[in-house]
């Protein structure tokens, strides 16, 4: 037996999740291939760590403009950038 | 004899990022002896970008030696990328090397950006369609110059640099399904063949910090989301405590500043 999608109901949950996978990376205001999207029951949640606050902003910018009826969650961090305090020998 | 390197990878600078790592870098004189930068330095390898890299990491005391990343390719302005950083200071390696002389002794550093394939049992091969056959070959050529690189430097000790990933250990956290795409086993090849010290790569942004190629070179992922500060320091030479390494846990790094 065949299994037909219902016209109504909208791309299934992979494809949009493929779909914001490579938006994410192809979208020159975004470029980025570090961001993890992981399905939940309310919807998406993105993960990762960005170089900026204004990137940050712009990714939930961005996919929450071409998704607009989809739930979107950001956890997405900014990395540190201090000096590092212990050092790795290797002899 | 000691030899103090620091490095960071991808650390995909733009205007929004320029001046976030300065304050760290300017205490690299004397604690480093070279900065090696392992590539994705900018977000689409524009020259604009190359510019703010070239204002972030140049003029900081001490030599900085890079290699690219496939986002400093996108905009394809590799020529401009490069001629950006050296005019900087940057040196920019792509199948080559160098050779420094350090307090510590003569430091070789051989740099390529690399490419994907895989690793043993679970790569592509150089059979099929000319498009997967270019991949490949892509793949082998790379590897080859950075073998070359490798074994024509004449130094007390050896540095491979790369963007892609030689061994899969430092790709632990990401998905196994894109292994492939973050590096390959003609890399590691390439590092064992040489008297190589120390490898070091970017690229795999969930990956792990440490990892060995099959033939016993250690292997570190300096990728800026994996170590989580400006640039992380390693201390190379042949009389350091041997039993403070074996202390190094899965977690961190074990000697702090004296």
């Amino acid at each position: 037996m065949t299994a037909h999608l219902d016209p109504g109901a909208g791309p299934p949950d992979e494809y949009v999740e493929a779909e914001i996978h490579r938006l994410l990376t192809e979208d020159p205001a975004v470029a980025e291939q570090g961001i993890t999207v992981v399905r939940t029951e309310r919807g998406l949640t993105l993960y990762g760590e960005v170089e900026s606050a204004h990137r940050r902003d712009e990714i939930l910018r961005r996919v929450a403009g071409r998704f607009p009826d989809l739930p979107i969650t950001s956890d997405i961090g900014v990395i540190r950038t201090q000096a590092p305090t212990e050092i790795e020998q290797l002899p | 004899m000691v030899i103090r390197i620091a490095a960071v990878g991808d650390v995909h600078l733009d205007e929004d990022v320029v001046g976030r790592f300065r304050p760290a870098l300017e205490e690299l004189p004397g604690r480093a002896d070279v900065l090696l930068l392992a590539g994705d330095l900018t977000r689409h390898g524009t020259e604009a970008e190359a510019r703010c890299v070239a204002r972030e990491f140049g003029g900081l005391g001490v030599p900085v030696i890079a290699v690219l990343g496939n986002h400093d390719h996108q905009c394809d302005q590799v020529p401009q990328v490069v001629g950006a950083l050296e005019e900087a200071g940057i040196t920019v390696l792509e199948g080559d090397g160098v050779v420094l002389d350090c307090a510590g002794g003569r430091l070789g550093v051989a740099g390529v950006k690399g490419f994907g394939g895989g690793f043993a049992g679970r790569c592509a091969s150089d059979f099929g369609e000319p498009e997967m056959k270019a991949f490949v070959r892509t793949t082998t050529e790379s590897a080859d110059r950075l073998s070359a690189a490798l074994r024509s430097l004449d130094c007390d000790m050896l540095v491979a640099l790369t963007h892609y990933a030689p061994v899969p250990d430092t790709l632990a956290g990401e998905p196994l399904e894109i292994y492939p795409f973050l590096g390959c086993y003609q890399l590691g090849q390439a590092i064992d063949a040489a008297p190589t010290a120390l490898a070091l790569h970017g690229h795999a942004h969930h990956g792990s910090e440490r990892g060995v190629t099959p033939g016993g070179v250690r292997v570190r992922n300096v990728a800026h989301p994996v170590i989580k500060q400006a640039y992380s320091i390693f201390y190379l030479g042949d009389h350091l405590d041997q039993a403070q390494v074996s202390s190094v846990g899965a977690g961190g790094t074990q000697q702090p500043w004296s």
